[in-house]
């Protein structure tokens, strides 16, 4: 009964449907899936205990596994600079105090809410198909000859999707905002009364100042990177011959076209190792570039 | 929207019917297919009319497009609640029937409950498997090839009968890129995989080892030769760049409809759609011979098939309307070859006054492949999309020139050996 009065256990009570949720949803999908990464399991049969042979069929056998690899951290490690660089640039213009600047933010914040639907990969496609808008363009002033097959072509296919991601670079750039915004006037005024151009005002006093803020950015946005998977389906569907063959895209395949539901747990295991190894990477390396004014002691 | 709308009005329907029905001895029915809206009416119709003729089943129909359907079968499968009648396809015949998930139709065959009186035995051998018949094909498709008589006119060449040849396939795209200036085809009839299957048929090999765990085939010359043979009528300009040919995804853009390319392929229930998106007469032709063949390249293929699920709780009510679907007349009028040519005589003989042009070339062009074929290899092993989708990768490279014909030839034998054997 004692139990009953404590204040403790209201609090469960009031977190409980949240907690069955978690436990229900979350933890047993991914404690099951550990356990189907040990089997041979096809969906249409029960699966079969096979040890570590997915793990070693992985890395001994399976070229596409290092080829997703290889895309994934292409793609991850080209459009998140990138895409936080276009923002932090935009963050730097908007966060002067202009006319009409809040419409701006708006604006330039509609890709990133549109971005990841359906409908604007498949506009992409057509966008870049080779009777696309793009090939139109790009005739018309004389830069190429003869229209390309962007989404076809092995060396373009993978820039489209990365130009998708550049283009949704609405939160990182309202992340930049926020941060710009965090730092002291009065360090712009004296260095300014010291002289300093406005490059230098950028290098050595903005830059440090929201280094977390990159950071922080940076972070999320690799993980997100990692698991790029609707855009990448619709728009190339890892063609042409895999160049565009995204890990989770990959793994979506082995498990619901190969039926392959051991194999793809494995490869989802992997993963989750690779990004939580990355993570760790990153941190450690953070004290070499992030600036943090208090310590937080 | 209409989709949505037939089913929520089928949905009441059936809540209202059930209500009604529910002091008698009712039978519920599932029954699932994949296909398009025309297809969906059809089917739906031709359930109506089974309803009225046996009031003590009811029918609960489940539609979908071809993706959803399979993931939703598997998942169904999974939970053990399979349809009683789902519609079934070559290649994923083999996964769900060595899994002991279908019903032995033989027989029911047997006893007349379904009845073949009008169906040769060749029409219902693509639903045999390891001696079992776990199908009922609902129609009769072949791979054709299709051209378009005014460019072959402008080009000044005869349209070629069933006798031509590979080397007359490249002679005449020769004079067609010559004089025309647009391509040949887009690529190999019934793209890479089906042109090959073709030419290993013609060279006496099948595609899969009898048991599934290896390739029916030994000399990796066959697929070498195959590979450099497509390069090099790629940059002769006889088949279109592979850029061009992965932006075509509907019939609509096909190149023969938009008039880049004089020939194109597909299955024969499949040229109904095509003319109407090219929307002028098209022709038919068989595809082409080997030399000295060994045997015809060519096999008459069920379009689709009917399959009862094991567990189904009423096998014979399940029975009973395949049966009907595929032997009554009425019912194959309103379903009018949507699925392939009809199996049974009976009914290609009823349905005949109602054909259209195109329906009658179907049906023509389909008794002509019967004289030009051979019988259809066995399902493909489980494994089979995903050898399929190596074969194309590396097709796709060939035509890239990141990977030699040889070296290309001699992966996919490796990676198609571990594939199979994995499963």
């Amino acid at each position: 009964m004692k139990i009953l009065r404590s204040d403790h256990f209201a609090g469960y009570v009031f977190i409980a449907p949240w907690l069955f949720g978690f436990l229900a949803v979350t933890i047993a999908p991914i404690v099951i899936s550990l356990y189907f990464s040990f089997t041979k399991y096809d969906i249409l049969s029960a699966p079969q205990w096979v040890g570590l042979m997915n793990y070693e069929t992985m890395f001994k056998y399976d070229y596409l596994f290092p080829q997703s690899l290889k895309v994934t951290f292409t793609y991850a490690f080209t459009s998140v600079p990138l895409r936080l660089l276009f923002a932090l640039f935009l963050a730097v213009l908007l966060s002067q105090d202009r006319k009409g600047v809040g419409a701006y933010r708006t604006i330039f914040y509609v890709p990133s809410v549109f971005g990841g639907s359906v409908a604007v990969a498949v506009m992409w496609r057509q966008l870049f198909g080779i009777n696309g808008a793009l090939n139109s363009i790009l005739t018309s002033v004389g830069a190429i000859d003869r229209s390309v097959g962007w989404l076809t072509e092995p060396k373009t296919a993978i820039w489209t999707l990365v130009a998708l991601a550049v283009w949704q670079f609405g939160s990182p750039m309202l992340i930049f905002l926020a941060g710009l915004k965090q730092v002291p006037y009065s360090l712009y005024e004296s260095a300014m009364i010291d002289g300093a151009s406005s490059w230098q005002r950028f290098f050595r006093i903005t830059l440090p100042m929201i280094s977390p803020i990159i950071f922080f950015n940076f972070l999320v946005q690799i993980i997100n990177g990692f698991m790029m998977f609707t855009q990448a389906l619709i728009i190339t569907n890892g063609g042409p011959f895999n160049r565009t063959l995204l890990y989770v895209l990959y793994v979506y395949r082995k498990a619901f076209t190969d039926y392959s539901m051991g194999y793809a747990s494995a490869l989802a295991w992997v993963m989750l190792v690779i990004v939580g190894v990355l993570t760790a990477v990153i941190f450690k390396t953070s004290s070499y570039w992030v600036y943090y004014e208090s310590k937080g002691e | 929207m209409r989709r949505i709308l037939v089913f929520v009005l089928f949905a009441s329907l059936l809540t209202v019917v059930s209500g009604i029905g529910a002091a008698e001895e009712q039978i519920v029915l599932r029954v699932s297919w994949w296909g398009s809206q025309g297809r969906h009416d059809r089917t739906l119709a031709v359930i109506d009319l089974f309803e009225a003729k046996y009031p003590h089943i009811k029918i609960e129909p489940e539609f979908a497009g071809w993706d959803n359907y399979w993931e939703r079968i598997a998942a169904q499968a999974a939970g053990r609640n399979l349809p009683d009648v789902f519609q079934q396809d070559m290649q994923y015949l083999s996964l769900y029937g060595n899994r002991g998930m279908l019903l032995d139709l033989g027989p029911y065959v047997e006893s007349g409950a379904i009845d073949t009186t009008y169906i040769s035995e060749s029409e219902l051998a693509g639903g045999m498997l390891n001696g079992k018949l776990l199908a009922i094909n609902l129609g009769s498709n072949a791979m054709v090839g299709i051209y378009d008589p005014e460019l072959f006119a402008q080009a000044g060449i005869e349209p070629p009968g069933p006798e031509w040849t590979w080397e007359d396939y490249i002679e005449l795209g020769r004079i067609v890129v010559d004089k025309l200036g647009i391509h040949w085809a887009t690529q190999f009839p019934g793209n890479f995989f089906h042109a090959f299957h073709h030419v290993l048929r013609q060279n006496g090999y099948p595609f899969y080892a009898p048991d599934g765990t290896g390739l029916g085939w030994k000399d990796d010359k066959l697929l070498e030769e195959f590979f450099r043979l497509e390069l090099q009528l790629y940059k002769e300009g006889l088949f279109a760049s592979p850029a061009l040919r992965d932006e075509v995804s509907s019939v609509e853009q096909d190149l023969l409809v938009t008039r880049q390319a004089a020939t194109a392929w597909a299955w024969s229930n499949q040229i109904v759609a095509m003319s109407l998106a090219a929307n002028r007469p098209l022709g038919l032709i068989t595809l082409p011979k080997a030399k000295d063949q060994v045997k015809e390249g060519l096999y008459i293929k069920p379009s689709m098939f009917f399959s009862v699920a094991e567990s189904s709780p009423h096998k014979d009510a399940a029975v009973l309307f395949i049966d009907f679907f595929t032997n009554d007349v009425e019912a194959n009028k309103i379903l009018m070859a949507e699925r392939g040519v009809p199996i049974s005589s009976k009914v290609r003989e009823a349905l005949q006054p109602y054909l259209t042009d195109v329906q009658i070339q179907m049906f023509e062009y389909l008794d002509l492949v019967s004289q030009h074929s051979s019988p259809i290899d066995p399902p493909e092993p489980a494994g089979h999309p995903e050898v399929n989708r190596l074969l194309d990768d590396l097709q796709s490279m060939v035509l890239h020139e990141v990977i030699a014909p040889a070296e290309a030839a001699r992966t996919f034998r490796q990676e198609a050996t571990r594939i199979l054997r994995s499963k």
